[in-house]
């Protein structure tokens, strides 16, 4: 069995079919990446996967623990946020609080911790992002680069099995980017188990050990990153690599 | 001359009027109970749109907004004893209706009234409250009260402290009509006091000074609160000890214990 099963997962949103019976592995330390055009469901299956989004059917396990994804459980649903942390595009932190308090928020509502031990924690997450400096600024006081790293060390902080990851570099100024990818780099190679969208190409291909192509709410191609963009089998792929610059194609090129 | 203005009056018989202001103070603290409390309720039914509860609402704070407060404090007054003689009418009980004072139905008037303005104010800045925040809540797992508590509450009452602190204020001149039902509070005794030597001028000059300080104490203390609340400009600095003292923590407690992945992780 593997460390995290998801399966039968739907979802239409009225007519519209977002994620079609989706299927998927994901083994322990596994870094798997989502790519696929805009609009093909990729946010819509990370959130059903946490249920801030609820699908019309749809199951997932970790190890040996099963949560039926369309449950209106309100014990049941936070029983499965435990399992699982989402870093966002937006970062979404909590602009009334410094990047330490953000930190220790989860520790100390959900999993009870008192402050000392909240405190210690957040101080050795934010250490590892590199922001040990910054703990008393606010989110208003960060660049976005900064804030998404807080939000990454506040996502591990909670020590989820799943991490989550929504094109965490998208809403970023392009000289940015660069060390939140190094971030993201450093607690994948820690051994966290990571389901990330993202269009940094380059960087999927040298950081996630497996590469989903997601396409009209199907996954289309399943791979290594090698097996992905260096031998495209499926049409589709080849198609969208072109168009993402990754594959030569005549008629696309400038 | 003849003393047409009696300045001296204006203020020695500012001390009478404030032993009324015991008076004056309760109607705000328990209209203000009562406007918060049924504010917040409101806003809720209204953002979580409550089916019937959410048409109610809407209806009343519609009421209550398009009817003059001296209106409604006359209503109060004269609609609850009626309403209680029919309850005690056809249910056989015996509430004595004579029995109730005046500042109740004051009380209950401006409670009800301000809770309408208020359930908008309260509305607004929960609306206001970005969703991204509220879902980053949930993803960590929090339940749905303590994403209320933790994050929707302190936020929106940043943005609702100061026209929560303007509807505090509406309140304590609006007390001032609670004679209405009765009750003697400093306008009333004002009036008292000018309906012996005439000096209806002096008065009304002496009571405009108390309520202007009393505005200005108030709005002293949200400014006060509001700048606790608000998220300082500056981003306040670590110095270089503090920071040299973490680092050093961190290295000790690093090295006192084992690497975390190895343990947390090894349940499987
Ligand atoms: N809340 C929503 N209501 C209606 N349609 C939605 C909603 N969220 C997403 N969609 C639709 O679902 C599809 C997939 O969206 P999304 O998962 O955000 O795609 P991606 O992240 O791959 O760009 C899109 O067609 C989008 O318009
Ligand atoms: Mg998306």
């Amino acid at each position: 069995m593997a460390f995290v099963e998801i399966r039968d997962l739907s979802k239409k949103f009225g007519d519209n079919q977002v994620l079609d019976h989706i299927d998927l592995d994901i083994e322990k330390g596994q870094v798997v990446a989502i790519i696929g055009p805009s609009g093909t469901g990729k946010s819509t299956l990370i959130r059903c996967l946490n249920r801030l989004e609820k699908p019309e059917s749809g199951s997932i396990s970790f190890h040996d623990q099963k949560y039926d994804l369309t449950t209106k459980n309100h014990k049941e649903i936070l029983s499965l946020r435990q399992h699982t942390e989402m870093v966002f595009q937006q970062f979404n932190l909590l602009k009334n609080k410094n990047a330490l308090e953000n930190i220790m928020e989860g520790l100390v509502t959900v999993k009870k911790l008192g402050k000392e031990e909240a405190r210690e924690i957040a101080l050795r997450e934010i250490d590892k992002v590199g922001m040990l400096d910054r703990i008393n600024h606010y989110p208003a006081h960060l660049s976005g680069g900064q804030q998404q790293r807080v939000a990454i060390a506040r996502a591990l902080s909670m020590d989820p099995e799943l991490l989550l990851m929504d094109e965490p570099t998208s809403a970023l100024d392009p000289e940015l980017v660069g060390e939140v990818l190094l971030t993201i780099k450093t607690i994948a190679q820690e051994g966290n188990t990571i389901l990330l969208v993202t269009h940094e190409m380059d960087f999927v291909r040298k950081v996630a050990d497996r590469v989903i192509f997601l396409e009209n709410g199907k996954i289309v191609a399943d791979g290594t990153a090698k097996e992905i963009f260096d031998k495209p089998s499926n049409e589709r792929l080849r198609q969208f690599l072109v168009k993402v610059k990754m594959l030569e194609g005549s008629e696309y090129n400038i | 001359m003849p003393n047409l203005f009696d300045l001296k009056l204006v203020f020695t018989q500012i001390p009478k009027l404030l032993e009324e202001l015991p008076v004056t103070l309760e109607l705000v603290f328990f209209a203000l109970i009562i406007s918060f409390l049924l504010g917040v309720v409101i806003a809720l039914i209204r953002v979580a749109n409550v089916p019937v509860l959410s048409k109610i609402a809407v209806a009343f704070v519609s009421l209550m907004r398009g009817t003059p407060i001296i209106v409604q404090l006359y209503a109060t007054y004269f609609g609850i004893p009626i309403f209680l003689r029919y309850v005690n009418y056809y249910r056989g009980t015996e509430y004595n209706v004579n029995g109730i004072p005046g500042i109740v139905f004051a009380i209950i008037a401006l409670g009800l009234n301000h809770s309408a303005f208020d359930s908008e104010t309260i509305r607004s800045a929960i609306l206001s409250v970005d969703k991204g925040q509220i879902e980053a809540g949930k993803a960590l797992g929090m339940s749905n009260f303590q994403v209320f508590r933790r994050i929707i509450f302190p936020q929106a009452g940043e943005v609702a402290l100061l026209p929560l602190g303007n509807s505090i204020i509406g309140l304590i001149k609006g007390t001032s009509l609670a004679f209405s039902c009765g009750v003697v509070e400093m306008t009333a005794v004002g009036k008292i006091l000018a309906g012996r030597n005439y000096r209806y001028f002096e008065v009304y000059v002496s009571l405009g000074i108390i309520y202007w300080v009393i505005t200005l104490v108030l709005e002293f203390i949200i400014k006060r609160l509001e700048k606790k609340v608000r998220v300082p400009k500056e981003a306040p600095e670590l110095k270089a000890e503090e920071l040299e003292a973490l680092r050093k923590n961190l290295q000790t407690v690093s090295a006192a214990r084992p690497v975390k992945e190895g343990v947390a992780n090894g349940v499987c």
